[in-house]
């Protein structure tokens, strides 16, 4: 693996609150270069919040988020527009501009950021759709594609600037397991080719285990483990051996909180 | 014990609406700031986007408003031979008519209008891209959603308000004068004579002018309902009518203080 | 990025050296687009290009592009590893004539 040690992404006690409810706890990680790290963990994990952290959606209550050696937290609105250049995003949904075609949504970034000719930009996109197999297609609208069209067009516009970092927001939630396989297998191929770093969200284990150079386990807003594929699978914790095997959380119950709750007392 | 609930009540109502008062100028200010400053930080407000919104929101709308401000004229005549009849004043009709539809209604009827036909969709579109995450992939890809969304909507209405009031205005005087001659027997050309000798440039300015407030409240109760939106079609549905409501609401309000301060 | 155009019996050769990224690749499209232009077969050389990002390979596409409807000849020479793993993503090392040097382009 091509890593030269310097972390890229370097998140350090990051506490975030929504409204007053704490819902990360302390979180701190590194991602190296050319590395792809799997964030995992079951819904109310802290998951997807501490990927809306780490893109600079909102406003951490502390602690600081380095991204290619700049503190989100601390950069003005200038700085933090020439970050987003080298950062693509593919959300969960798609998040497809519905109003545009599949090549306007991806152009929009090249449009935005570039002065490139118009033909180099019309090529480029349709190079990016040709990289996700969607070749041909940059005419149609977004409501016109299926569910694993739209995550691969996703794909497309978050790569459309050749960033060095890329998030990706559950990529095979709601996929046919071959259309998931086929994106893991180009999640693969980017990172080799293009050299990105990578962070993938999600909780299906054999995408985790198949993409993975490390793995980051988050439970209830804390991480529970940080390791390759053999050190998660190994590991003797037992939260991360239930969420490996599927097994339903089985907590001790404190009798006072669970009155508390139930009698709204 | 009651007595404090409900003030308590009303004083959270009031902190809300404080708070999204606030909210909708901050709304404003970042608007105006990214139609000012965009162009010099090449994050300009895209023109061709207030071309399509101009297109949208005012030429489109140019044939219902005109038959809505036609009907207001007729409306106006009638009630206004009825009223001057007491009096034995009928044809003094054209100046009541002139005067308040340039001051007053032309204004009124193309906001609500406007605020039914686009305030709405503003806070369609708005809700249903905060719903889809298009607006965070707007966000992530470096294009602030104000200067992209609300900018180009705000400076649209803002220019086309004003204008479909001043096309409001012909229909209405236009509605007034076919109903009159009718009734009363002014011949069109005396009515329009008439009209021009009343009308003094003060009052049309007094109805652009309300006009041009109403496009900023229309824009941005439109486009601060949208962005709240939370939970799927139902919540793009419920901010949706808010905003058409509110704007409404705002708009009626606003005329009455303007009106207030303009004609004392 | 570095650039030598270099005039070779028939052709052109254009080699191209370092980066291109955004800042340089409408440069490199503006090079191969003049040679084109001014109806010379062209060879771009590629063999010390460090990295190369989507908009240089569009430049290179649009440059080949270009030389297909002029029916002049067109070649990629000595293309480097880093440069061929981009190709080979988007499948062009397919579609673009390869050679390994001059001698085989004037062939």
């Amino acid at each position: 693996m091509n890593t030269d040690r310097e972390p890229v992404i370097r998140v350090r006690d990051l506490v975030t609150h929504y409204g007053e409810r704490q819902i990360l706890k302390g979180v701190s990680l590194d991602v190296y270069s050319g590395e792809i790290m799997v964030i995992m963990g079951g819904s109310g994990s802290g998951k997807s919040t501490f990927l809306r952290f780490l893109l600079g959606l909102h406003v951490p209550t502390s602690g600081s988020i380095e991204l290619l050696g700049q503190d989100i937290t601390q950069l003005d609105s200038q700085e933090m527009y020439a970050l987003r250049k080298k950062m693509g995003v593919s959300f969960q949904g798609g998040a497809l501009f519905n109003s545009m075609t599949v090549g306007e949504n991806v152009q929009l970034p090249l449009r935005e950021h570039t002065d490139l000719d118009d033909a180099t930009i019309e090529i480029m996109s349709r190079l990016k759709l040709e990289l996700v197999n969607l070749g041909g297609f940059d005419k149609l609208m977004p409501a016109q594609l299926s569910g694993g069209m739209v995550k691969r067009a996703a794909l497309a516009r978050a790569i459309a600037m050749d960033p060095r970092l890329l998030f990706f927001d559950e990529p095979s939630a709601g996929l046919d397991p071959v259309v998931s396989a086929e994106l893991d297998e180009l999640i693969l191929k980017l990172r080799d080719a293009l050299n990105m770093t990578i962070v993938v969200v999600t909780h299906e284990l054999d995408s985790a285990f198949k993409i993975a150079d490390r793995i980051t386990v988050l439970d209830q807003g804390d991480i529970l483990l940080v390791g390759t594929v053999e050190e998660v699978r190994n590991s003797d914790n037992s939260r991360v051996q239930d969420l490996l095997n599927r097994r339903p959380r089985d907590e001790t119950i404190d009798p006072d909180a669970y009155m508390a709750r139930l009698t709204n007392a | 014990m009651r007595g404090v609930y409900g003030l308590e009540r009303l004083g959270r109502a009031t902190v809300r609406a404080v708070e999204e008062i606030g909210y909708l100028g901050a709304l404003l200010i970042e608007s105006l700031f990214w139609l000012i400053v965009g162009p010099f930080r090449r994050q300009p407000v895209r023109i061709a986007a207030v071309f399509q919104q101009m297109t949208q929101i005012g030429v489109n709308a140019v044939p219902i408003a005109l038959v809505l401000a036609f009907g207001v004229g007729v409306m106006l005549a009638i009630q206004g031979i009825h009223t001057m009849k007491t009096f034995g004043a009928e044809s003094k009709v054209v100046i009541g008519i002139a005067l308040s539809v340039t001051r007053e209604f032309s204004s009124l009827i193309v906001g609500i209008l406007v605020a039914g036909r686009s305030g709405s969709a503003m806070a369609a579109r708005i809700g249903t891209m905060v719903v889809n995450q298009e607006i965070d992939a707007l966000r992530v890809i470096g294009i602030n959603p104000i200067r992209y969304l609300v900018a180009p909507s705000l400076l649209a209405l803002s220019i086309v308000l004003p204008a479909l009031t001043v096309l409001a205005d012909f229909a209405a005087l236009f509605g007034g004068a076919v109903y009159t001659s009718m009734d009363v027997g002014i011949s069109l050309a005396a009515y329009a004579q008439d009209t021009v000798e009343v009308l003094k440039v003060n009052d049309v300015m007094q109805g652009v002018n309300k006009a041009f407030v109403f496009a900023i409240l229309i824009a941005l109760i439109g486009a601060g309902n949208g962005f709240v939106a939370t939970g799927g079609a139902e919540g793009v549905g419920r901010v949706t009518t808010r905003s058409v409501v509110m704007s409404i609401s705002a708009i009626v309000m606003a005329d009455m203080m303007f009106t207030f301060f303009l004609t004392r | 990025m570095q650039y030598v155009i270099s005039e070779r019996p028939g052709a052109v050769l254009l080699s191209l050296a370092g980066e291109i990224d955004l800042s340089n690749s409408p440069q490199a499209r503006k090079l191969i687009l003049a040679q084109l232009d001014s109806g010379h077969a062209l060879a771009v050389d590629l063999s010390a290009v460090s990295y190369i990002d989507s908009s240089g390979i569009a430049s290179l596409v649009e440059g080949y592009q270009k030389a297909r409807s002029e029916n002049l000849r067109f070649a990629l020479v000595a293309v480097s590893d880093a440069t061929m793993k981009v190709l080979q993503l988007a499948r062009l090392d397919q579609v673009f004539p390869l050679v390994a040097s001059m001698d085989e382009f004037n062939a």
